[in-house]
């Protein structure tokens, strides 16, 4: 019980933490359109508190609204630790795959199409997580690495997916932000959930960057 | 314990290059497959020596490591390979370069953290993608004549079928029969029966374009999937499979026969709207071939 008071953030963190995803993710977006041509809307982010018996039912509720989805997962691994996932609404494939190639010579290719829009939605989700997840952790003085992406396309059943390990006598603190390809239809949510033994890490590194600034 | 020797002896490629691309480090497996020394390619940009490199999706993928400090996976599925080595095999993999998986990450400074350089491993895949190769072929293809089976079929038919109503493209399907085929199994075995099952597949294969889809649809049926071609179109090729199949003799050591089809053609419209439907007009149409004389193609009716 103890341990669950003290992994809880206050207000006050969560208003940092805030604050910091505001600014990371508006840097990841500059950096983006800078230097990959990726032009991304983020909207404001959104931080949500809950137990781990909680998060599958949440994450279904939200993502039910996109029946035709896809998600791409991810785990990111430093002191700042993790799960990504990057739920793609309705996806028109030639336009993801004009988000990474613009020189389009898939003509030689025999693999069918899903096959390649499933290896695409997966590198244009590694390098959108890696920049939102890479940008919080370089504020808070962390250097973060991860784990290969996986992706998820809409037919199979979201319960078999959403089968996270986590303690019970724990809560979860869910990042959450809207994402939109400028110019394109292709927009979903960015959720990382922060792993509960990053929580006190977090809270220190909330404090220290409050410091510094 | 000294560990310096591991980047060099490791079995897996690695390259470290710096901001601009140029190799800092070149290890012993690069080096074996690729033939160029590390004290060759040390100081040169990577992309003189691997130009196929020099595309968007690598650079944005560099880029993205250069700027977020972020791992950038090039799966075997989306790339092929980075590297154009050969395979380390004389036996046949069915690739004609090595299939590789490859990462790359982040170096940093030690001091000041910054991304200095980015490191590149690269795995070699290809007999994991051969095998994925021949099961993926073997879970499309019937076993006996090579030709698609019923379940890959079903799927191109699918597919067909979507692009037809997306585009507004030209369907059309033919179900063809081995006319009296349960005779040639009765009196001249088995063997033989397969043996023309073989030789009509290879037969109707040779004469169709490339686009066409030919399979196995069951026993002695099989049917063929003719995307954009219209229904006068269809019926010329339906003619001109049933000709290859009539003109020469089926001849397996000492039996020679005649074998014919006959052959039910339908066509995507108004009134066939559904892969199902495009099916059964074409078994009607057959079913009609078969009961006015065998040998024949009838296409199914229009109004």
């Amino acid at each position: 019980m103890d341990k669950t008071e003290k992994a809880i953030i206050t207000e006050e963190e969560k208003e940092i933490l805030l604050e910091i995803m505001n600014i990371s993710f508006g840097k990841a977006a500059a950096d983006l359109a800078e230097f990959i041509d990726i032009y991304i809307e983020l909207s404001i982010p959104y931080i949500h508190v809950l137990e781990p018996r909680a998060l599958s039912g949440y994450l279904k509720k939200e993502i039910k609204d996109n029946l035709d989805c896809s998600i791409v997962e991810q785990k990111y691994w430093g002191k700042f630790k993790g799960d990504a996932l990057l739920v793609f609404s309705a996806i028109s494939s030639r336009e993801l795959l004009s988000l990474l190639d613009t020189e389009k010579d898939w003509g030689y290719c025999s693999d069918p199409i899903d096959v390649l829009e499933k290896e695409s939605l997966m590198e244009v989700g590694n390098i959108l997580i890696g920049a939102c997840v890479g940008k919080i952790a370089e504020m808070l003085n962390d250097i973060v690495t991860y784990t290969p992406p996986k992706v998820i396309i809409e037919t199979q059943p979201l319960d078999s997916f959403f089968n996270f390990q986590v303690e019970e006598d724990s809560s979860i603190i869910l990042l959450r932000t809207a994402f939109k390809f400028k110019s394109t239809d292709i927009s979903g949510f960015l959720f990382l959930i922060t792993s509960n033994e990053s929580v006190e890490w977090l809270k220190s590194a909330l404090s220290e960057f409050m410091e510094r600034s | 314990m000294d560990f310096s020797q591991i980047p060099y002896q490791i079995n897996i490629g690695l390259v470290i290059v710096d901001r601009d691309l140029k190799v800092i480090f070149w290890n012993n497996w690069m080096a074996m497959h690729s033939g160029i020394k590390d004290e060759e390619i040390i100081g040169h940009n990577l992309l003189e020596f691997y130009s196929n490199l020099d595309n968007v999706r690598f650079l944005k993928n560099f880029r993205s490591v250069i700027s977020f400090g972020n791992l950038s996976f090039f799966s075997q599925k989306l790339h092929k390979y980075l590297f154009p080595f050969n395979t380390t095999t004389s036996f046949d993999t069915g690739f004609e370069y090595m299939q590789q998986n490859c990462t790359m990450g982040p170096m940093r400074d030690k001091d000041n953290g910054e991304i200095n350089s980015v490191y590149l491993t690269v795995q070699d895949v290809t007999d994991l993608a051969s095998y994925e190769k021949k099961l993926v072929e073997a879970n499309m293809l019937d076993g006996l004549t090579g030709v698609f089976n019923r379940k890959y079929l079903n799927s191109v038919i699918e597919k067909e079928f979507e692009r037809h109503v997306r585009y507004s493209r030209a369907l059309c399907f033919l179900m063809l029969d081995i006319d009296f085929f349960k005779n040639i199994n009765d009196n001249y075995g088995h063997q033989f029966g397969d043996f023309v099952l073989k030789e009509l597949s290879a037969r109707i294969s040779s004469a169709l374009r490339d686009v066409d889809s030919f399979g196995r649809y069951g026993g002695e049926e099989f049917c063929c999937v003719l995307p954009e071609t219209d229904i006068k179109f269809a019926v010329a090729v339906a003619e001109r499979l049933r000709q290859v199949v009539v003109d020469e003799k089926f001849i397996n050591g000492s039996s020679s026969i005649d074998v014919t089809i006959s052959i039910g053609v339908s066509a995507s419209c108004d009134k066939v709207s559904t892969p199902e439907m495009l099916i059964r007009s074409a078994d009607e149409a057959l079913y009609k071939a078969k009961e006015t004389g065998r040998n024949k193609v009838v296409m199914m009716d229009e109004e």
